[in-house]
């Protein structure tokens, strides 16, 4: 095995290696597990490193293992590919660091890392997946690993919540198993290519790819939380919030977006998608997630639930990214990808930092935290203004791109969604940052924690603060060599043939 | 000037501001405020006019300083000196360190749009300007001040998305989104129309012109001094800058919209002038002043767009009537307010009778009491021993008016007094030679 047919294997093997060692470490072994959380963090990030290096310089990357009689797993690196491994590589060690502090002192810990590092192993098989059956099974796996983490604390909301997450994914995972078995009897291949691989088929089985379409997004949809599949993804953030970043930033919803993208790019192929005609109602069904989940958003005290559904609305900006046919609006899409990723994790960090050290967990009780935790409400605000779309953040590119995208495409509406869109979120932001910053604080906090002069402890305080520069940095840096904004137009360049 | 160095100083003008806004990097420094602007004042000195391109920077963005951009700049620099040294709020208030924050954050934004070479680098200053400005706007302010605080951040949250429509439609013909590029591209494009009309009401919002001066008037009226002073020079003439870098004057001709624009200019100043007549209050004056004056504006911004040879006339004029706005509405306000500390019934004539103490002795304890109610703490040492004697002269006049009440019975009786006097004194000499 060559290094360029082994690097796939070694990436998933980073954190796989050490979540299954760290199961069987004993709880008080507090050292060795950290060691090993943050030596798996580091080397993948490492290691995926090269393989952007790679990727740029023409390297191709890929391992092919057969699992049945013309079937085999692939896991490639592609340019599209490497966008989500390395957003979910960088957010896994910023989210590691934020969970060995978050966690500290309490029970169940070698499960917790355990389940933690496989749930990242799984991502990075679903980003790596060379073709559509790969993808499922990471895809389902995925499903499997996040599960013991949602119920983590064992409540019986927790309990709860996690029996609706596993209804609303196992449904989804048959929908894309249905999806995944009919196309491979259509077609007699699953492999993904760039501009995909189903146009040349006969145009007698039009009405079957439109409906394997459906099966397919309908059950990606699920975990992209789409309009009407997103039931879970509120009840969800009753997990910790280390959890909570994993679901919403670097992995659950990610992989549905992300699993959608190759459904129409690689699978079908944009203009393929187009011909038959479900791209525009795949746009529809995004622009009414994305004001749906602001509008609910707007009306919820508990923060965490608030951030819940802003994340059913942002995750639809990169879905219709994909359904606006066009160049432009496929670079908004995945940018977005990254975007929305980094901007939700510092949201959900902070969100973390007020539950863990005041006992804050409603907008309500934010009065004045501005002043006593200064340093998480300045991530958080710059989160939010990401969100938003305030320039020179993050989000002000991708809205950007999408505007343009949709203009360019000729679907001016889109322009209107956008600008609806950005108008919720400083509705429903917007008085979270008032609060915290000019009312005047209560004479005591719920449930406040002592951490000396500092406002929280170290390994809180430092990832939020990290992902709200990298925040600032997408957006500032945008036209900088390796920024996401530039290697999403190097893999529109590749899907568009430009 | 080295290449280098020029770039260096055109991003510290807005840069370095922008890095002490963190609270932790201007800890040590005594007068952060007034240290962030010395970059704006080199600039100031340096006579050449020179930019820096950054392709790296959001789209491709840049900075340059010109003979227009000089005189605003140097306008900025007086009015954000004066305005730092009104700020400073009592020692030992969590608001203080807040409010300075939010003051280097406008700051940044203002002195960042005026060096800005392209729209996007235009549209972050002026909103970053914008919310920065919100945050003086209410900070340790009052019910009003929060009140109009709301009404500023809604109607600015509506200019950035009227803004952003408009660089959408920029950006759909063309990827060089300089001034000059932007105009050229967007000129004879089929959405001119739609591109004028998101600007206009963009900036209008922004700048707080009639009839969509939501913001204005509760702003003046609720406004601490140091903001009020910004005021004209600062959300205004970025917002009337913004119109005139962003439209495309000289290269259209729309007689249609220009004369709109000239009617809705005079009737913002007819507005101006009635209900600034009928409101009556001397503090309301800078604010229809500026509604005034942006409705001049207006009406001058209409000829330019009416015929394209006035519009490639308008610029440098319009530079300079913003330079002169902010100014004049800052010496309106600070005039205002120096007359309601020397004596407040010039603001409410009816409630008191004139102050009978000479010009000498008002003066200084007006100034103190016009500084106090600033918020400036500059000189706390200074400002105590003056408020210290001014009070003494206070109690000094007490005795004074009490003899002087005296003097005036006295006066009334000095005929029948100085025959007595006169009497007692022709006994004394009568008693003394027998």
């Amino acid at each position: 095995m060559s290094w360029d047919t082994g690097m796939p294997l070694l990436v998933l093997a980073s954190s796989l290696l050490p979540g299954l060692v760290i199961f069987f470490l004993p709880e008080e072994r507090v050292v060795t597990r950290t060691t090993l959380n943050l030596a798996g963090a580091t080397l993948k990030l490492a290691l995926v490193g090269v393989m952007i290096w790679g990727v740029l310089y023409g390297h191709h990357y890929e391992t092919r293992l057969p699992i049945l009689p013309g079937l085999d797993l692939v896991l490639r690196a592609d340019p599209l590919s490497i966008l989500f491994v390395a957003l979910s590589s960088i957010l896994w060690l910023v989210t590691t660091v934020y969970a060995i502090g978050y966690l500290e002192g309490s029970p169940n810990r070698s499960r917790f890392f355990g389940f933690f590092s496989l749930c990242v192993t799984a991502t990075v098989g679903v980003a790596l997946a060379g073709n559509l059956i790969t993808f499922l099974l990471f895809y389902e796996l995925l499903t499997l690993v996040t599960y013991p983490l949602i119920v983590h604390r064992g409540t019986e909301v927790a309990r709860r919540a996690g029996r609706t997450y596993l209804f609303y994914t196992i449904a989804g995972g048959t929908l894309l198993l249905l999806g995944t078995v009919w196309l491979y009897t259509l077609a007699g291949s699953l492999d993904f290519t760039a501009r995909g691989f189903l146009s040349g088929l006969d145009g007698a089985h039009h009405t079957a790819l439109v409906i394997i379409f459906v099966l397919l997004i309908g059950g990606l949809g699920v975990k992209a939380a789409l309009i009407p599949l997103h039931g879970w993804l509120p009840q969800a953030m009753v997990a910790p919030a280390p959890v909570s970043a994993l679901l919403h930033a670097v992995a659950v919803v990610k992989a549905g977006a992300f699993g959608i993208m190759r459904v129409v790019y690689d699978v079908y192929g944009i203009q393929f998608a187009a011909t038959l005609g479900v791209t525009l109602p795949l746009a529809i069904v995004a622009a009414v997630t994305i004001i749906y989940g602001s509008m609910r958003a707007l009306f919820q005290d508990d923060l965490k639930r608030r951030l819940a559904f802003s994340t059913v609305s942002q995750v639809a900006y990169i879905v219709l990214g994909i359904a606006i046919v066009g160049p432009v609006a496929t670079i908004g899409g995945l940018v977005h990808l990254v975007h929305q990723g980094v901007m939700k994790i510092t949201l959900f960090f902070c969100a973390g930092n007020l539950a863990e050290t005041l006992g804050i967990h409603k907008v309500s009780e934010m009065n004045g935290v501005g002043r006593r935790m200064p340093w998480t409400m300045a991530a958080f605000t710059i989160g939010t203004f990401g969100m938003i779309g305030a320039p020179p953040l993050a989000g002000f590119i991708s809205k950007w791109y999408l505007g343009v995208g949709a203009l360019d495409g000729g679907q001016g509406w889109v322009v209107f969604i956008l600008a609806g869109s950005s108008l919720l979120n400083a509705g429903y932001f917007l008085p979270i940052l008032y609060a915290a910053w000019f009312k005047a604080p209560p004479d005591s906090w719920p449930a406040e924690r002592s951490f000396g002069r500092r406002e929280t402890a170290w390994a809180l305080l430092a990832p939020p603060v990290v992902t709200a520069l990298l925040t600032l940095a997408a957006g500032l840096l945008a036209s900088a060599p390796f920024s996401p904004l530039q290697w999403a137009h190097f893999i529109t360049t590749l899907e568009y043939a430009l | 000037m080295n290449t280098t160095l020029s770039a260096i100083l055109l991003l510290s003008v807005p840069g370095y501001p922008l890095l002490l806004a963190f609270p932790a990097l201007r800890s040590r420094s005594p007068w952060p405020c007034h240290i962030a602007l010395l970059p704006a004042v080199i600039l100031l000195a340096v006579p050449a006019a020179f930019s820096v391109d950054l392709p790296w920077l959001l789209f491709g963005s840049g900075l340059a300083v010109g003979e227009r951009s000089r005189w605003l700049l140097a306008m900025a620099v007086v009015l954000w000196a004066a305005a730092a040294t009104l700020l400073r709020a009592p020692a030992n208030q969590p608001e203080s360190n807040h409010l300075t924050t939010f003051f280097l954050l406008t700051l940044a934004g203002s002195l960042g749009a005026i060096l800005a070479t392209d729209l996007v680098g235009f549209f972050t200053f002026s909103t970053l300007m914008g919310y920065g400005f919100y945050g003086l706007l209410v900070n340790g302010g009052e019910m009003a001040a929060q009140r109009a605080g709301r009404v500023y951040l809604a109607l600015l949250i509506l200019a950035d998305l009227a803004l952003f429509e408009a660089l959408l439609i920029v950006a759909a013909v063309t990827d060089d989104l300089s001034f000059g590029a932007a105009h050229q591209a967007v000129a004879p494009s089929a959405s001119l129309n739609l591109y004028l009309s998101m600007v206009l009401i963009g900036f209008a919002l922004k700048a707080g012109i009639w009839p969509l001066h939501f913001w204005l008037l509760p702003a003046f009226r609720s406004a601490r001094p140091a903001a009020a002073l910004l005021l004209g020079g600062v959300p205004i003439a970025t917002g009337l800058l913004g119109a005139v870098r962003w439209l495309p004057l000289g290269e259209i001709s729309s007689p249609g919209l220009g004369l709109a624009l000239q009617w809705l200019g005079v009737g913002a100043m007819l507005h101006a002038i009635v209900a600034g007549r009928m409101q009556g209050q001397l503090k309301m004056l800078p604010a229809y002043a500026a509604i005034f004056a942006t409705g001049l504006f207006i009406t001058a911004l209409g000829a330019g767009l009416a015929d394209s040879a006035a519009g490639s006339r308008y610029g440098d004029l319009a530079h300079l009537f913003i330079v002169s706005l902010g100014f004049g509405l800052a010496v309106l306000t600070v005039g205002i307010g120096w007359l309601a500390a020397r004596s407040p019934d010039a603001i409410a004539p009816a409630k008191r009778a004139g102050d009978p103490a000479p010009w000498f002795e008002r003066w200084p304890g007006a100034a103190v009491r016009w500084g106090a109610q600033m918020g400036s703490d500059t000189l706390p040492r200074l400002r105590g021993s003056w408020l210290a004697a001014a009070g003494r002269l206070w109690q000094i006049r007490a005795w004074q008016s009490a003899l002087d009440g005296g003097e005036r019975s006295l006066q009334r009786w000095a005929f029948a007094i100085t025959l007595l006097l006169l009497l007692g004194v022709a006994v004394a000499f009568i008693g003394a030679l027998s």
